[in-house]
């Protein structure tokens, strides 16, 4: 059981500041004079993490930016945030130097960064080789025990190989998508694996599309995995999985843990500014 | 001729052998007929609680078996798991290993828990043998084998303080939930599927139940219990068509005795278990007159729960690859049903000739 809470002492510090720059910035826009001179903003919003060269992958490929109001609010309200990071193998970083390097670790790290002086708990709950349906089990109970802003489900590959039916598979995502919701919980989406060996086969297809259809169905952020990894694959040709094509070596847990904290960061931010656009103008 | 005729607890361990055999084929079309969907608990409460019914009649009476050689018979049996345990666990990481080879699918490897074995060897086969590390689905046995070297000392407890079982086996139970204590994994981080800090308690209670005095109290209040058992049966059924039962998360505090969680077999399942097996306790002879074939089937495989268990484990797994390869289409579902079925039957009725032609001597030899 990975249980991390990261620089929840060292951040702490530069919270306190944070009044004196909001009021310090508030006087500036006050003063019509000084409102000209450009102001480096105190870091109120989440910034964007870039992406290294290495994982850099069109946009389109990773993710559409979604809503995740829940960690958006816990942002803006300053509260700790809580991630319970579920799925398989690549959840519990089978194939990582070390545990540090598993995506959820770097995940938190990146997140860490982004989100500024909030606390930020990682929660690993992967279990390498499970299918959506016993994930969906667990997700109840850990839920109900950890009670996260967020959950980052990792599902898919699994159910492909197992050859769950696709209308078996939708009804159970779908179904622990809803319950979340009802909860307040975000969800992101983190989808299927890529190797080459199964680019020709159907039903591998027709889970990761389902899985696709569902998250936009249900409008949730669901990080496209596959189409990121095969376009890194392809075009850069990244040594992303390790020898025998199957794991990702540290470098890819670091380029999945990128690719989902871009998309959760921009996501979050997406929905302050259409907030901010619905706010009527005095 | 077999080796004892047929009994309820081997006629329903065999319900329970074939359940599991089902249930660890996920995708499986026969898996919607088991007694899970129909309910909070599932076959693997069936089978611990019927694994601890029969602990009893090993661990033998006073009268006619000495402590030494008690502690020597419940223990071996916990040995002869554990060699099942490892056996079986070498067998599914070589058919992994096969099928991705065979099929040059990498990802295969990562099926069950496995991936570690391959990537992370050294310390995951340290992992194996000190059963702290398990495959998804073979993660039953290493409980078991817990249970049975532990019911060396709950023999040894009975025979000296037989009140202070049950009291023991609660507290144990209640602590690891409030505490949420389990036995953690290695090298992967995790925890037992089957927490033997909660699972030891239906253990304990088919124990307890397989007493004379508890077996007294049933068949005196035989029509009672079956009419609670039928109540909890309905009730289980309610949870999960209509959803009767609250939301995890409106729980109180500690939520895990609320939730119907597996790890940690929530009270609410324990419920459920015990009520099925108050509800069907007497319909075994019932069963076995309308239906003898299927009666003596059952009973077979019952009488040979550690072999069959095993086959059956490595067919789950051989299914799950012909799913994999031959699509998980309504002919491959049934071809795999009605072979593995055949070959459970075959494990049975061949430990079942072997253990005869073993005796067949020594009865020929005698005095």
């Amino acid at each position: 059981m990975a249980f991390r809470i990261e620089g929840a002492a060292q951040k702490r510090a530069p919270a306190k500041l944070w009044p004196l720059g909001l009021l310090l910035a508030a006087c500036l826009a006050a003063s019509p004079v000084l409102a000209q001179v450009p102001v480096a903003p105190p870091q109120t919003e989440p910034q964007v993490p870039q992406v290294s060269a290495p994982c850099d992958a069109p946009a389109s490929d990773i993710a559409t930016p979604t809503a995740l109001p829940h960690l958006s609010d816990a942002l803006e309200r300053k509260q700790p945030i809580r991630v319970l990071a579920i799925g398989s193998s690549s959840t519990v970083g089978v194939g990582a130097s070390s545990p540090n390097r598993n995506y959820p670790n770097q995940l938190s790290a990146l997140l860490q960064k982004s989100f500024g002086a909030l606390e930020l708990t990682m929660v690993n709950k992967g279990v390498s080789g499970e299918v959506a349906a016993a994930t969906a089990d667990r997700i109840k109970t850990q839920v109900a025990l950890d009670k996260p802003t967020l959950v980052l489900w990792q599902v898919g590959t699994n159910d492909a190989l197992s050859r769950v039916s696709v209308e078996s598979f939708g009804e159970t995502v779908r179904t622990t998508l809803r319950w979340l919701r009802s909860h307040e919980i975000d969800v992101v989406l983190v989808g299927l694996q890529y190797t080459p060996n199964v680019v020709k086969d159907d039903h591998y297809h027709a889970i990761r599309d389902q899985l696709r259809k569902i998250a936009d169905e249900e409008n949730v952020l669901h990080v496209r995995r596959f189409a990121a990894m095969e376009f890194l694959s392809r075009v850069k040709g990244s040594q992303l999985l390790v020898q025998d094509n199957l794991h990702h070596n540290d470098l890819g847990y670091r380029c999945m843990a990128e690719h989902i904290a871009h998309a959760m960061v921009v996501s979050s931010f997406l929905r302050k500014k259409s907030r901010i656009k619905n706010v009527p103008q005095n | 001729m077999p080796l004892r005729s047929a009994n309820a607890v081997d006629f329903w361990r065999g319900v329970a052998l074939v359940s599991i055999f089902i249930n660890h084929i996920p995708g499986f079309y026969y898996e919607r007929f088991t007694h899970r969907n129909f309910g909070i608990s599932d076959s693997a409460e069936l089978f611990v609680f019927l694994a601890g019914w029969s602990a009893r009649s090993l661990a033998g009476r006073r009268d006619t078996l000495s402590m030494q050689n008690m502690i020597l018979r419940v223990g071996g049996r916990g040995v002869q798991l554990y060699a099942a345990q490892i056996l079986i666990t070498m067998v599914a990481i070589a058919l992994i290993a096969m099928a991705a080879l065979w099929w040059e699918n990498p990802l295969l490897l990562e099926w069950h828990n496995a991936a570690a074995v391959f990537q992370d060897p050294v310390s995951t086969h340290v992992g194996l043998v000190t059963l702290r590390h398990h495959l998804g689905f073979f993660d039953i046995l290493p409980l078991y084998v817990v249970l049975m070297f532990g019911a060396v000392g709950l023999a040894v407890l009975h025979r000296a303080a037989p009140a202070l079982i049950l009291p023991l086996s609660l507290l144990i139970y209640l602590a690891a939930h409030i505490w949420r204590l389990n036995v953690s994994t290695w090298p992967v981080e995790g925890e037992w599927l089957f927490n033997p800090f909660c699972w030891q308690l239906i253990f304990v209670l088919g124990f307890v139940c397989a007493g004379d005095g508890a077996l007294d109290y049933g068949r005196q209040n035989a029509r009672r219990l079956r009419i609670l058992g039928a109540a909890i049966a309905i009730g289980g059924l309610g949870i999960v068509v209509f959803h009767w039962w609250p939301d995890p998360l409106n729980m109180p505090q500690p939520s895990l005795l609320f939730v119907l969680d597996k790890s940690y077999l929530s009270p609410l399942r324990l419920i459920h278990a015990l009520g099925l097996v108050l509800l069907f306790a007497g319909a075994f002879g019932g069963l076995a007159a309308k239906m003898p074939w299927m009666a003596s089937y059952f009973c077979l495989l019952g009488r040979n729960s550690l072999n069959v268990f095993c086959v059956g484990s490595v067919i789950s797994l051989i299914g799950q690859l012909a799913r994999f390869r031959f699509g998980g289409n309504l002919l491959t579902d049934t071809l795999v049903l009605v072979v593995g079925l055949s070959i459970l039957g075959l494990t049975g009725w061949l430990s079942e000739l072997r253990a005869r032609l073993r005796n067949a001597p020594l009865q020929n030899s005698g005095p």
